[in-house]
């Protein structure tokens, strides 16, 4: 069973186009949930997919930063297969989207070789990559869902009450059995690739060696790079203006059609050395984290992502962050307050106008009412958004994927008694591991006092 | 800093329990200048009064357009908070995080919607009887033409025998209190002043987002000064929001709907069943012992019951209150992440909570509030709900986040397809087919599905509820 993979496609947008494109792109409130242009949900192997504009906008100093049009798909790996997929099924599709960039084939010029070079010169590597469960694919989400439902119906139609929980279990083991639709489902899923693995193996010790060799050095240092951080923290001149009503209008109008809900902020670095070392070692530790300890389907507590990724633009001048996740705009600021502020500020913080920090974990959102009036101020509207399972939590695809798992081997009456507790709510999520544990006991908002 | 008790209206901190008579009026206003006049002279209740001497009473709030109406300057309305800027049924956005669709749609509203005009006052009466009420209702009356007021609608409410609502349950029984003004809550549902108040800290230990005045606007010092900023005066500052919503409730359906499911296999009715389901939806039992502590019966000790648990008691998975069950998603106490069973659950249940002030409408179906004499009753004519009042300060992060992320989410805390069994939406501002109600049993779940939607919205808003001496600044702009 393959991984997932982020693909990102930057392209510049041709002078004067952006008005043309946006029209063809339309925005999600137009789209419902499927969008003809480019049909996404004729790939196989699709979790969700975007359409980012970036405006024409300026850098610190003044420089114009021309306009970009992104393309981002979360997708089961080989990534290649994907791209071809784009450039032969979509193909009709990305003509019309990408015609309105620079270097695209021209109209003459366009065949699946064509587009697929043309995706392959513009593609971009993601700084992190956040994935709530690495090595779940699209048809098993899909089809583990249609799975529950159907278990769901047969437990309807029989009077369980006075069963023993074995008995219920054999019940819907038999029941799966006999429907040869879903019989797939009394194997357990497949892993992820044992090549894939195994380097996955290799980058978390490699890393972790890596930054132990370096540690005595960082220690030795880490009183000078506390003081700079500090001065440049004072420094800092966060951003109070507020968005424009009605742009908060319009990326309002795009939310909360379905379960899931999608953002895309984008912001310049904050100029200098310091910040600019910083903000790499950080991502650096971000994508560590994500991948290695935040990887059971929990953020330090925060559960509702589904996929997450940081990516430069414009060299290293600015950078973006989309995520795809469960429930309101709302919901998701107070979840990042309430239970992840500390990592949200040491990613953040680098971003130019962000609220005031102290010691790059504290502060900084925390500060309600700064954060809510900042982020809007950041956010880029996705023209298109697209989601294979858009009325699913990441909660229903984890409890949906144990129900599969609990189908197959021998289980103990009190794991029996457990997994049946599955088909009334699923919210019991898996253990964070031991490190990551370690970081969400600690009440980071209590560490640092700065005035 | 102590709440100044005498500045801030009183409704905000009582429900007015010994006034039982109460009516709303949503007023117009037509001429600003008689309505500022007037606003000066009003008399209005604070919180500082003795029960035994006040036999009636007057509150009121404003909806921004009436803000704007009588006078205030836009950069001052900008420092609202956007939710009540816009106003409830005003964009399709909100609609889908409120659940107002189809039938509930603004469209369709009595008032507050895009058909009606837009309600610049409300005028909140409260008496000890109907003569009380009828007299301070032609009081008030005779002085609108004068101060420029038009008369939009007229809200009667009801007290429901036994403390009950048209359901059968009785209700206020979850109250919240504020830290250090009511001293008779549990800890876990005494919040922080500045959730319900402004001008004072929030359950984040921060003030909350309002408008602060220069001193040159407000030359003689009507305003209390700002905690943060003593230089400015503090419009905002022991005023409160107020959600209003007008919600019928469709009581014959909501126990037929129990009746049928809960049906004998010869297709008699199970009495005992049947309430059995009702209150699994609820969480409480009709005489309000919560399920949490009481599961297999109405247990009369239990009856106002409020201080209480759902990890800590053990119910972690439902087995006694469903997770999908009214309190339970309205309140989840202990339930949700971080941690759950946790303190740190709790207080960050904290910052998603509301003070309720609502009254009932309408006759209920029978007097005896019994869900038999409901279903022999038949179709009875006339309208009955409850007209919903709550207060908050943050209504995105308090009322809205109810509403959508617990109330209407079919996925609320792992569950599919379940809004909430009695005021959820049935799946509409999700995209989706909801209105399952599972009922989490060993050894497997029991469900019901494809249930009505038993309450619908006729009308709502937006208010603003200014402390006193903002009341009378606003008189004075």
């Amino acid at each position: 069973m393959p991984h997932q993979e982020a693909l990102t496609v930057i392209a510049r947008i041709k002078p004067g186009q952006v008005p043309a494109l946006k029209a063809v792109l339309g925005t999600i409130a137009d789209h419902g949930e499927r969008w003809v242009i480019v049909p996404f949900a004729q790939l196989a192997n699709v979790h969700f997919a975007r359409f980012v504009v970036f405006d024409e906008t300026t850098d610190l100093d003044g420089n114009p930063l021309s306009p970009q049009l992104a393309l981002m798909t979360n997708v089961d790996a080989p990534l290649d297969g994907h791209l071809n997929e784009l450039a032969t099924v979509c193909g009709a599709g990305l003509d019309r989207v990408f015609e309105y960039c620079e270097e695209y084939p021209a109209s003459a010029g366009r065949s699946p070789a064509t587009r697929l070079s043309f995706l392959r010169d513009h593609q971009v590597a993601a700084r992190a990559f956040y994935v709530n469960r690495q090595g779940r694919t699209v048809r098993q989400i899909v089809g583990e869902e249609e799975l529950r439902r159907a278990i769901n119906s047969h437990l309807d139609s029989t009077e369980f009450s006075r069963h023993p929980p074995e008995a219920v279990r054999r019940s819907i083991v038999s029941f799966v059995g006999d429907r040869s639709d879903l019989a797939w489902a009394l194997h357990p899923a497949e892993r992820p690739a044992l090549t894939w693995r195994i380097a996955e193996v290799i980058h978390q010790i490699g890393i972790a060696l890596l930054a132990i060799v370096f540690l005595p050095l960082l220690l030795l240092v880490s009183p000078v790079l506390v003081f700079l951080l500090r001065r440049h923290e004072k420094r800092d001149v966060p951003d109070t203006s507020r968005a424009p009503a009605d742009s908060v209008r319009r990326l309002r109008a795009d939310e909360d059609y379905w379960v899931q809900n999608q953002v895309t902020a984008v912001g310049l670095f904050k100029p200098g050395l310091f910040r600019l070392v910083l903000a790499t070692a950080i991502l650096q530790l971000t994508d560590y984290a994500v991948r290695h300890i935040y990887n059971r389907g929990s953020l330090s507590g925060l559960s509702s992502i589904h996929f997450a990724r940081w990516v430069s633009l414009d060299g290293r001048r600015r950078l973006f962050f989309t995520s795809n996740y469960d429930g309101s705009l709302e919901s998701y600021m107070d979840d990042f307050i309430d239970k992840a502020a500390w990592g949200l500020n040491a990613i953040f913080s680098s971003g130019d106008g962000f609220p005031r920090t102290c010691f790059l974990f504290c502060g900084g959102i925390t500060d309600e009412k700064a954060y809510k009036r900042f982020l809007p101020t950041r956010q880029a509207q996705s023209q298109v958004w697209y989601s294979a399972y858009p009325h699913l939590t990441t909660k229903n695809v984890a409890n949906n994927a144990a129900i599969r798992e609990g189908l197959s081997g021998q289980m103990s009456e009190e794991d029996t008694r457990t997994w049946l507790r599955r088909f009334g709510v699923g919210n019991q999520l898996p253990e964070s591991g031991l490190i990551a544990r370690i970081f969400d006991s600690i009440r980071w908002d209590r560490l640092c006092r700065c005035k | 800093m102590p709440l100044q008790v005498d500045d801030i209206q009183g409704i905000i901190l009582y429900g007015y329990g010994h006034l039982r008579h109460a009516c709303f009026l949503l007023l117009g206003i037509s001429e600003p200048s008689a309505t500022r006049a007037w606003l000066k002279t009003l008399d209005v209740l604070s919180g500082r009064f003795n029960r035994e001497e006040v036999d009636r009473c007057l509150n009121i709030a404003f909806t921004s357009g009436g803000l704007r109406r009588l006078g205030l300057s836009d950069d001052l309305m900008t420092e609202f908070s956007t939710e009540f800027r816009e106003g409830m049924g005003a964009t399709p956005h909100r609609q889908r995080i409120l659940g107002d669709s189809d039938e509930s749609s603004p469209d369709n509203w009595r008032w507050g919607g895009p058909g009606t005009p837009e309600p610049h006052v409300l005028l909140m009466l409260y008496a000890r009887n109907e003569i009380a009420l009828s007299e301070l209702l032609s009081e008030q009356q005779s002085r609108f033409a004068t101060a420029g007021l038009t008369p939009l609608a007229q809200l009667e409410t009801t007290w429901l025998p036994q403390e009950k609502e048209h359901f059968g349950f009785r209700d206020g029984l979850s109250t919240t209190g504020i830290e250090g003004f009511h001293n008779n809550t549990s800890p876990a549902n005494t919040i922080a002043a500045g959730e319900f108040v402004l001008g004072y800290l929030n359950a984040y230990g921060q003030y909350t987002q309002r408008p602060l005045v220069d001193q040159s606007r407000d030359p003689i010092g009507l305003l209390p000064h700002a905690p943060e900023d003593s230089t400015r005066g503090d419009l905002g500052m022991n005023g409160s929001y107020l959600v209003f919503r007008q919600l019928s409730q469709d009581v014959t359906s909501f126990w037929r709907y129990c009746d049928e499911q809960t049906r004998q296999r010869d297709g008699a009715s199970n009495a005992a069943a049947r309430t059995r389901l009702a209150a699994k939806m609820v969480g409480r039992w009709p005489g309000g012992a919560p399920l949490v502590k009481s599961p297999e019966k109405d247990d009369p000790a239990f009856s106002g019951e409020n201080d209480f648990l759902y990890h800590a008691e053990g119910d972690v998975h439902g087995l006694k209150c469903p997770i999908g069950a009214h309190i339970r998603r309205t309140n989840p106490r202990d339930s949700l992440e971080p941690d759950p069973g946790s303190d740190r659950s709790i207080e960050v249940g904290k910052r998603h909570r509301v003070i309720r002030r609502g009254r009932a409408y309408g006759a209920p179906v029978v007097s005896s509030m019994d869900a038999a004499d409901v279903l022999a009753a038949g179709d009875r004519a006339g309208e009955r709900g409850r007209h919903f009042l709550c207060f908050n300060t943050h209504i995105g992060r308090q009322f809205e986040f109810i509403q959508h992320t617990w109330v209407n989410n079919p996925g609320f805390d792992g569950l599919y397809d379940d809004d909430d069994p009695l005021i959820g939406d049935r799946g509409g501002s999700y995209g989706k087919t909801a209105g399952t109600f599972t009922i989490q049993a060993d050894p497997v779940r029991t469900r019901v599905t494809g249930m009505p939607r038993f309450v619908q919205v006729r009308g709502g808003a937006y208010f603003f509820m200014p402390g006193i001496r903002a009341l009378r600044f606003l008189g004075s702009l």
